[in-house]
């Protein structure tokens, strides 16, 4: 790529990032710190503080956090060291199972979390019937606040991540260096905690970022388990009044002000020395086999822990296809009818036409932002380019509610009206300095008019959310696509494109001919991702669709769900399809990337 | 054919200079050799003569056009990669056809050039293999008709055979020089194998520190180095340190503390030493022969130490009173050489290069 392109892809990710990073949050953090009068002000924030029921709210946020984190980090810890350092049977199968969960909407599992752990539900029935339990006073193992059930969903459905990291990180680590402890004679757990468990802090700090933010503000699975008493439920309902209610700014200004204080405490306490491998691994290391018991063990443990994390899901498809499920083990009656009226429910076919649109439309927005930054970040020597880099990361470290919200207060008419005014008083200021006075009050009065409507009809989710949605939806996938794209530049030598240029084929053109054709895999498995935690995506779609006919799955489910008598079973049997539908887009990504998809989930 | 021209080239990354002041005129249909130690600069020049590199300062010309700025696709130079940079997702005919497609030539043409062109580095019956299937010097015998094959202006090959095993290097190199001659091509071939640029080259420039420290053929490099740095890296040699006493145009003797008196020749004919300037004497291992009596001049008296015996020659450590030299032997008698006795190796002045301490 010529350098003038170059710079050219560098403006224009950096005018995009303006807009549709910084400028919702800023926008959000105005809200929050100025008052009605339009000066500065704290009383907002220092009202969050001074209101018990948002106290509580932030810290359950908090709760759910850090016990999220920490019950991931038990799950997916032991599964990863297993996964490195043993052969057993049924491994690789095995470990691609133990990524489904990752793709299985997290909110549609609470309905099925609900169905099997709730005071009526399948676990103490079964409890019950083997005479554990008195019928009387059944166990309630959600906790009366449904705190745990939050914790149980979040840790089941994110272990994946940490996992992944974890892995690569392992894999990183010079069996070199373990062999080194050994031979100084120190061995088993004392050797991991010495020597393995330090040098894999950054991988682990870097996948527990990600947990510990998407936990922290995670919207949708307390909202299904009707856990109001948390901040990222209390933004979404103070959502409503959004025109005169300063608080729900307020609330999201300091959950991202939390979010950076964690992630610079994090930072400073477990991420400072990432220890550079000096060399490759060289030494013959590899998993090793194990004895027939030491098998079993793994393979039984890989088991359990994926049978946990789908049993969710499957207690949502047996509710899908149960006439009445109370207080039994198993549904009480089989019937189909629930898909059917899934299907024909006036909300359930655009809502899949609809996500399909805007994921599809993400993803394509992501690849093209994706391969244009990583090429810039990878093979030139732009001066900022890791500053892009850096940028194209942040969305990352970021909770989506915060976006989704700023993206809604940046796209209210009367913020859109003053977008429009302020662009164009910089040509009208211009005009009248140059003379034309009459040029320049057009310009203020009629055309900024037309252009703040323009912006409505077409930015404003109250009118048409096609295109803030899709922004949206890619802003937050980009650093997936992003690291996918510059893995493959990393990986794939410059001298194959050095050599297409030396036998007369422009940069352009050799990036179509010769990189993408070599990097496909990568972007195809970047690209799926994408697509499928658009389809999932939640805080986006339940604030940014507000009418029937723009809704996405998810918030056709949400509202399906909330429809008294069959609305859990009717809104099972759409998640069934969701789900249906995603398991085969990242098994097709998991096959093609397989190791490598732990790369994608850096900060 | 083309004559390439390179004026007063400055290249700098950062604060490192890799070249720094390259003046340089390749002759048309000569085989160039760009040679030195790793970090000289050598690929760096080649880099900037292929176009991947812009330099700071200085041209580049082809025959009279400057290319100094031109784009690498712009160039029409054939550049065959020390990693061969063979397209993975191609087969080796898609491989030598790419850029011949560039260039818009008829496919029926192109078929009949990429068969000719893999017919001339004998893999006509890998054509629709896949690269991943071919051995290290099938790969590069592809990397060669895929430069070829364009019909370049110049060829420009960096360290094309350093992955190959020492068998196929020697094969290798004959063959790429055949194919140059036979091509008619100016190339610059990019090395550190110095056997390798006195067994095929016309013609090579030495570069140290991204200067060039002597430009010559293999003959004049070798036996008339110019500097202790080119005498080093050429080659083995033997470093003798002493004060000119007498001096003529061309020639010089120079005096060897506890040695006695040598004569020699001057390497660099723009130094005129004078009686009294300090000096250093390059001598070559072969160059010594190991004579019972002592000779006037160009001798020195000394044992024989440890010997390694090679067959058709023995290379000995010899100990003098002083110093210890490199002497080789070619044909060699060892029983004739026992420890025991006294010899005197002894250099001929046609030997002996004079050079600046």
């Amino acid at each position: 790529m010529s350098s003038t392109l170059s710079k050219l892809v560098f403006l224009f990710t950096a005018i995009f990032f303006a807009l549709f990073f910084v400028w919702p949050i800023f926008g959000t953090l105005q809200g929050a710190f100025v008052g009605s009068d339009g000066r500065w002000t704290l009383d907002y924030i220092a009202e969050v503080f001074r209101n018990p029921i948002y106290l509580e709210g932030l810290w359950n946020s908090l709760l759910m956090g850090i016990f999220s984190t920490l019950l991931t980090a038990v799950i997916a810890l032991p599964l990863a060291v297993i996964s490195d350092r043993y052969l057993f049977p049924g491994k690789s199968l095995l470990g691609a199972f133990l990524l489904i969960p990752m793709i299985l909407p997290p909110f549609v599992g609470a309905i099925g979390v609900k169905q099997i752990l709730g005071q009526q539900g399948a676990f103490n029935a079964l409890l019950e019937s083997l005479g554990l339990m008195d019928p009387a006073h059944p166990m309630d193992w959600l906790g009366e606040g449904r705190l745990w059930g939050v914790i149980l969903m979040n840790a089941l459905h994110l272990y994946p991540i940490l996992y992944l990291n974890v892995l690569a990180a392992l894999a990183n680590v010079d069996p070199a260096m373990e062999e080194a402890a050994e031979n100084l004679g120190c061995t088993g757990f004392r050797k991991f905690r010495k020597i393995t468990l330090p040098l894999i802090m950054p991988g682990l700090f870097a996948g527990g970022t990600i947990i510990f933010i998407w936990s922290f503000t995670e919207l949708g699975v307390p909202l299904m388990f009707e856990f109001t008493r948390v901040t990222s439920v209390q933004i979404f309902s103070g959502i409503k009044d959004i025109g005169g209610n300063p608080f729900p700014f307020a609330l999201v200004a300091v959950l991202l002000t939390s979010t950076v204080i964690f992630y610079g405490m994090g930072k400073f306490f477990f991420g400072r020395n990432s220890h550079a491998m000096m060399a490759k691994a060289t030494s013959l290391g590899g998993p090793r086999k194990v004895g027939w018991l030491g098998g079993a063990l793994c393979t039984g443990f890989f088991c359990l822990i994926t049978f946990l994390a789908i049993l969710p899901h499957l207690g949502v498809i047996l509710v899908a296809f149960s006439k009445d499920w109370y207080a039994t083990i198993l549904p009480t009656g089989w019937t189909l009818s629930h898909f059917e009226a899934a299907l024909g429910h006036n909300l359930t076919l655009p809502s899949i036409q609809n996500s399909l649109k805007y994921a599809a439309l993400a993803t394509v927005l992501d690849l093209i932002l994706g391969i244009s930054i990583a090429y810039v970040v990878v093979r030139t020597r732009l001066v900022g380019r890791q500053i892009l880099d850096a940028m194209a990361m942040l969305p990352l470290a970021v909770p989506g509610l915060v976006l989704a919200f700023g993206y809604l207060a940046m796209t209210q008419e009367g913020a859109l009206m003053n977008l429009a005014s302020s662009i164009l008083a910089i040509p009208a200021g211009l005009a009248s300095l140059l003379g034309h006075q009459e040029v320049s009050v057009r310009l203020t009065e009629t055309v900024a008019a037309d252009f703040g409507k323009f912006l409505v009809r077409h930015l404003s989710p109250a009118v048409d959310p096609l295109i803030i949605i899709v922004i949206a939806y890619s802003v937050r996938r980009l650093p997936y696509v992003v690291r996918s794209a510059a893995a493959g530049f990393q990986q794939t030598s410059v001298t194959l494109e050095e050599a297409a240029q030396n036998l007369g084929c422009p940069p352009l053109r050799t990036l179509r001919k010769i990189t993408l054709p070599l990097i496909a895999a990568n972007l195809m498995a970047g690209g799926l991702l994408a697509f499928s935690f658009a389809m999932l995506e939640v805080s986006d779609s339940l604030i940014l669709a507000q009418k029937q006919q723009d809704f996405p799955i998810t918030k056709a489910i949400y509202e399906l769900y909330q429809l008294l008598g069959e609305g859990r079973f009717v809104a099972s049997a759409l998640g069934v399809w969701a789900m249906a539908f995603l398991a085969v887009t990242i098994i097709g990504a998991s096959l093609i990337l397989g190791k490598k998809l732990g790369a994608i989930f850096r900060v | 054919m083309i004559a390439i021209t390179i004026e007063n080239l400055v290249k700098t990354f950062g604060d490192t200079v890799a070249l720094n002041g390259i003046n340089l005129r390749v002759e048309p249909g000569e085989l160039f050799f760009l040679l030195g130690p790793s970090g000289c600069g050598k690929t760096t020049l080649l880099r900037n003569i292929a176009g991947f590199y812009i330099p700071d300062h200085g041209k580049i010309l082809f025959d009279r056009e400057d290319v100094t700025k031109l784009p690498p696709h712009k160039r029409n130079t054939g550049m065959m990669f020390q990693s061969y940079a063979l397209w993975p997702h191609m087969t080796v005919a898609k491989n030598v056809a790419f850029g011949l497609e560039e260039r818009r030539i008829p496919s029926a043409q192109i078929r009949e050039r990429v068969a000719a062109a893999l017919g001339s580095v004998q893999m006509s019956p890998y054509a629709d293999r896949k690269i991943a299937q071919l051995s290290g010097g099938q790969q590069q015998r592809v990397a060669l008709a895929r430069a070829l094959v364009i019909r370049p202006r110049c060829l420009l090959l960096d360290e094309p055979l350093s992955n190959l095993d020492a068998k196929l290097r020697l094969e290798m190199r004959t063959e790429i020089r055949r194919v140059c001659k036979e091509f008619g091509l100016t190339a610059i071939y990019v090395t550190h194998d110095q056997k390798e640029a006195l067994s095929i080259s016309d013609r090579m420039a030495i570069l140290e520190g991204g200067h060039i420290a002597q430009i010559g053929t293999p003959e004049d490099v070798y036996r008339r180095p110019r500097s202790k740095i080119v005498a080093d890296f050429i080659g083995e040699t033997n470093f003798l340190t002493g004060k000119v006493c007498a001096a003529s145009t061309g020639r010089a003797v120079v005096e060897i503390p506890g040695s006695g008196k040598f004569e020699g020749i001057v390497g660099d004919p723009n130094w005129l030493p004078k009686p009294g300037e300090d000096a250093t004497l390059s001598i070559r291992p072969e160059s010594w022969i190991l004579e019972e009596k002592a000779a006037e001049k160009n001798s020195l008296r000394g044992r024989i130490g440890e010997s390694t015996y090679l067959g058709e020659v023995a290379q000995y450590q010899f100990l003098t009173a002083e110093m210890k030299l490199k002497v080789f032997e070619l044909n060699p008698r060892l029983s004739a050489r026992t420890s025991a006795r006294d010899l005197h190796a002894v250099a001929s002045p046609e030997d002996v290069v004079v050079l600046r301490r």
